[in-house]
This record gives C-alpha cells, sequence and structure tokens, in this order.
C-alpha cells in the first residue's frame, strides 16, 4: 500500500480543565446562579497546539518534527496517528500506522513477559498468528530468556524498556511515528535499539520521528518540519542549527 | 460517516481483542491468589448462605422461596453495579491507550462489560447448586433468560458508554455514582420482590434497576414474566442508547483530549 500523509489547514485545540470546571458541581452552581459565576467557573483555557498546518508527505518521505518543548510535536504525531481529530482543517491517511510515542501501553505488571507481548501487539493490531511469530524474534532480540515467563513486576526498569521496545517495533507499519526514544537502557541496548529501529525505519512507507537530538535527525531524516507555538514550517537541513541548537 | 458511529462500527469488527482483553484483566487480577476468579462464587455463596438464613426468619419466608430469590438478586446486583461504578472511570483508566493508539473507544465500555459477563459466569453454578438444593424446577419460562441476559447486557452496554463519558469530563461522578449504588440496592428489590412492599410495592417498576432484576428472576424462577418488564427494558434500551449515541457521537472526538 502506498502511503500518505496529507494535512489541509488543520488546527487542534484543547481544552485545559482544572478541577474547578472538571467538577459537576460547579457546572451546577452555574446553573443554579445563572451569569454571576460564569466568568469564573465557565472559563475554559483552549490550548492551540496546532494553527493552520498544512502539507503533504508521500510514501517514502522521512520527516524529522524539531522544535522546543511543548512546540505541539506530540500533538502533531498523535493528529498523525489519529489519536486526536481536529477542530477545523482535515486529515487524510492512506496505510496502517504504528507508533512509538509512550513506550509500555497496555502493559500489566503482573502478566508474564510473553502474556504482555500478546496484550500489547493485539493492541497494536498484530493477528495472534504473528504474534507467535514475533514472541520468538522477541524473545531473542531482548535477550529476556527466562524471564519471560515471569510477571513483568520483576523486571528491572532496564529489562522492562527492551520489552516495550522491542514490542513497539515489532509490527511493521507502512507509517511509523516515533516520539523520541532513544536515550533508555544501558550501552549495549542502545546500540541495538538504534540497529533495530534502523531496519524498521527502511521498511515503511512513511517515517516521522520528533526529536530534539539534531544529529539523528539528520542522520534518519530526509525533510525538516519545524515548530513553534504550533506552527508548521518546512526548513531546510542547514537551518536545523541555527533554529534549535546543537 | 459520524465519528460516533464509525467508532461503533470499529468497536464490533474487533471481538477478539475485546474478549482477549477482558480475559487478561481478570487473570491479571488474580495472578496471585491460589482461588483466582472462584473468590467470587465463593463470596457470593457466603452471602448467599449468610443473608439467606438470617433474612429469611426475619422476613417470615420459606427459605425455598426465598433463598433462590435472594441468590439470583444478589448475582445480578454484583454484575450490574460493578458495570455502572466502574464504568464512570473507564475512560481515563485506560488514558494511556487512548492517547497513544488510534484504537475506536467504544471498546472500553465493552470491555468492562465483557469482564464483568466472565465474573457472572462464575456465579452461575452457584445459582444451579442452589436451585437443586432447594428442589426449583426449571420450566418452559427458563428459556425467556436468553432474551432477558441480552437485554440487561444491551442496557448496560449504554449505561457504562453514557456514564464513562460524562465520568471522562467531570470527575466527581466517579464519587457520586460509588456513593449512590450502595443506597440503590436498598431500594432495589435485590433481597426481597416488589409484592413485598405494600404500599411501595406498585410503583417499584418505575426503578429502571428493579426491571432489571426481575426481567432475569421471573425466567429462573420459572414465573411468566409481565409484558411491562419487557416493555420497560426494551424502551430503556431505545430511549438510553438514542440519548447515549447522541452524546457518544458529539463527544467521541473530544474525549482523547479530557482523559
Amino acid at each position: 500500500m502506498t502511503a500518505l500523509l496529507q494535512f489541509e489547514n488543520v488546527t487542534i485545540q484543547y481544552p485545559i480543565y482544572n478541577s474547578r470546571n472538571m467538577s459537576l458541581r460547579n457546572q451546577l452552581v452555574r446553573i443554579s446562579t445563572g451569569g454571576r459565576i460564569e466568568n469564573d467557573a465557565g472559563h475554559i483555557q483552549l490550548v492551540t497546539a496546532l494553527r493552520n498546518a498544512s502539507f503533504t508527505i508521500n510514501h517514502g518521505d522521512s520527516v524529522a518534527l524539531i522544535g522546543h518543548n511543548g512546540a505541539g510535536k506530540s500533538t502533531l504525531l498523535r493528529t498523525m496517528a489519529g489519536v486526536y481529530t481536529p477542530a477545523l482543517g482535515t486529515v487524510v491517511r492512506q496505510g496502517r500506522v504504528a507508533t512509538v510515542l509512550e513506550l509500555g501501553t497496555g502493559m500489566d505488571p503482573e502478566l508474564s513477559g510473553y502474556e504482555n507481548i500478546t496484550r500489547m501487539s493485539m493492541l497494536l493490531g498484530v493477528s495472534k498468528q504473528q504474534i507467535a511469530e514475533n514472541a520468538l524474534e522477541i524473545a531473542a532480540f531482548t535477550q529476556l530468556g527466562d524471564f519471560l515467563a515471569l510477571p513483568v513486576r520483576t523486571y528491572s526498569s532496564g529489562m522492562a524498556t527492551r520489552l516495550m521496545f522491542a514490542v513497539a517495533t515489532s509490527t511493521k507499519p507502512d507509517i511509523l511515528l516515533v516520539d523520541e526514544m532513544f536515550g533508555t537502557g544501558d550501552a549495549e541496548f542502545q546500540h541495538q535499539a538504534k540497529k533495530r529501529m534502523e531496519d524498521l525505519i527502511r521498511s515503511v512507507g512513511i517515517f516521522v520521528f520528533a526529536s530534539h537530538n539534531n544529529d539523528l535527525v539528520k542522520t534518519y531524516c530526509k525533510r525538516f518540519f519545524f515548530l513553534e507555538h504550533g506552527v508548521v514550517k518546512e526548513i531546510a537541513k542547514d537551518e536545523i542549527d541555527g533554529l534549535v541548537g546543537g | 460517516m459520524s465519528p460516533g458511529l464509525s467508532d461503533i462500527i470499529r468497536t464490533f469488527k474487533m471481538p477478539g481483542l475485546i474478549l482477549y482483553m477482558a480475559w487478561s484483566d481478570i487473570r491479571a487480577r488474580y495472578k496471585r491468589s491460589i482461588l483466582g476468579p472462584l473468590w467470587i462464587t465463593l463470596s457470593t455463596a457466603i452471602g448467599v448462605v449468610g443473608l439467606g438464613f438470617i433474612w429469611s426468619e426475619l422476613f417470615h419466608m420459606d427459605r425455598a422461596t426465598f433463598i433462590p430469590m435472594l441468590t439470583i438478586g444478589l448475582i445480578l446486583w454484583q454484575f450490574m453495579s460493578a458495570c455502572i461504578v466502574e464504568s464512570t472511570s473507564v475512560f481515563s483508566k485506560q488514558g494511556n491507550i487512548i492517547r497513544n493508539l488510534n484504537l475506536p473507544i467504544a471498546l472500553h465500555p465493552a470491555q468492562l462489560v465483557l469482564r464483568h459477563i466472565i465474573n457472572l459466569g462464575h456465579n452461575i453454578p452457584l445459582f444451579i447448586i442452589v436451585a437443586l438444593i432447594m428442589g426449583r424446577t426449571f420450566n418452559a419460562y427458563t428459556f425467556m433468560i436468553v432474551p432477558a441476559l441480552v437485554l440487561v447486557i444491551a442496557n448496560l452496554y449504554w449505561i457504562s458508554m453514557m456514564l464513562g463519558t460524562l465520568g471522562a469530563r467531570f470527575r466527581d461522578l466517579e464519587y457520586l455514582v460509588s456513593m449512590i449504588m450502595p443506597l440503590l440496592m436498598f431500594l432495589s428489590p435485590v433481597m426481597y420482590r416488589a409484592n413485598a412492599l405494600p404500599k411501595l410495592g406498585k410503583y417499584m417498576w418505575m426503578n429502571p434497576l428493579a426491571d432489571m432484576i426481575e426481567i432475569v428472576r421471573y425466567p429462573l424462577l420459572g414465573e411468566a414474566t409481565p409484558a411491562l418488564t419487557y416493555a420497560i427494558n426494551i424502551g430503556m434500551l431505545i430511549v438510553g442508547g438514542s440519548l447515549t449515541y447522541l452524546l457518544f457521537n458529539a463527544k467521541r472526538n473530544r474525549i482523547a483530549f479530557w482523559v
């Protein structure tokens, strides 16, 4: 399948609710007191995390998202993934999407490593048969051996990270969306993880990578999107260092 | 297609995932216990024996009539109240999945209800044992348990979706509902039947929880279910289901921002 990601004037706004407007009490008070408290309790802060984003990412593109913390990189990735639906504008998405955003989605510490491989893989949309095949490969990559039969709560954090990373990267999607997550585990694991990511990146149609590491994005990506206050701007490779620093 | 409808259609295309997740939740919950989910059966059994002997005497009721009636009431109440109480936080507890994966979110209430159906399954042998000991026989009316359970489950599904959506936005709902449910247990015919109340009994049909209990209880006790009980259960499904659909359709795309 030819992967495609097309954004047209996409705006993402999200409300920040604090305990005051999250609670039913204030909504009830609002009803009973009419306009008096309205300004106070009815005020919901809207954050515009993405403003009028328009771009097309075609099959074979690898895109880096760069920008400071809170610039909207994760929001953009989630919108690409279909987790967030834009308030305005349209998103066209073709191809199966896999995300590596927060590691360990759906993991249950009481269950064994094998059961968690099945659980997390099923959530990623992998078929039962494919999971059985992947499990062997995951076992080999993580080098967890007999530990996979033990509950995940007995793992060290490094071991749990290996497992989560291996599962997240075991699917072969058309579109791969990755939030920065190199830099976990020991040096040996980082080396292995890097190699595994590189193999995966080569196999996908579209690769989008949010990172603060300028060297990494230059290695993996051909196009560069700079985000500032929710505004997306495509820039050239040699502009990166000037904008976000080394 | 509207966001709510496409979400629900996608949900029903993945029964394997829902079943696996529900089952693995239960496995995780009872992982380190020896009896495992049999604790559900055991705790209901203790409730039935304890309450059964004392209350049948207190209410001057024949045990052979009272204990099977009580067993059904307790089993069904456990099922319904667990679904209702947990549904208020069904989306917020699954926030990690909702924020990271492009999965339909109507999946989470379905997983919740299915998990409690599995729990309910663990209590069925208990009712059969009680019925056999107390010499209750089954008859043609017993088969009406099938449409009855389908209606109760369908009603619980929309209730979970509605409370889940509201609970994701208004976090107080979780505490409100868990505070009210024990009270509702006494206001609903869990440990008695409506006809035991001389004055208020004739209004009991207005309590939807009562109709959900009774629609299951009549067939299991081998009695004919009144048409009114069916009408209310079906009416609840139509009205509640439609309202939930309107709410879910309007708010489906906001839930990811709320959790």
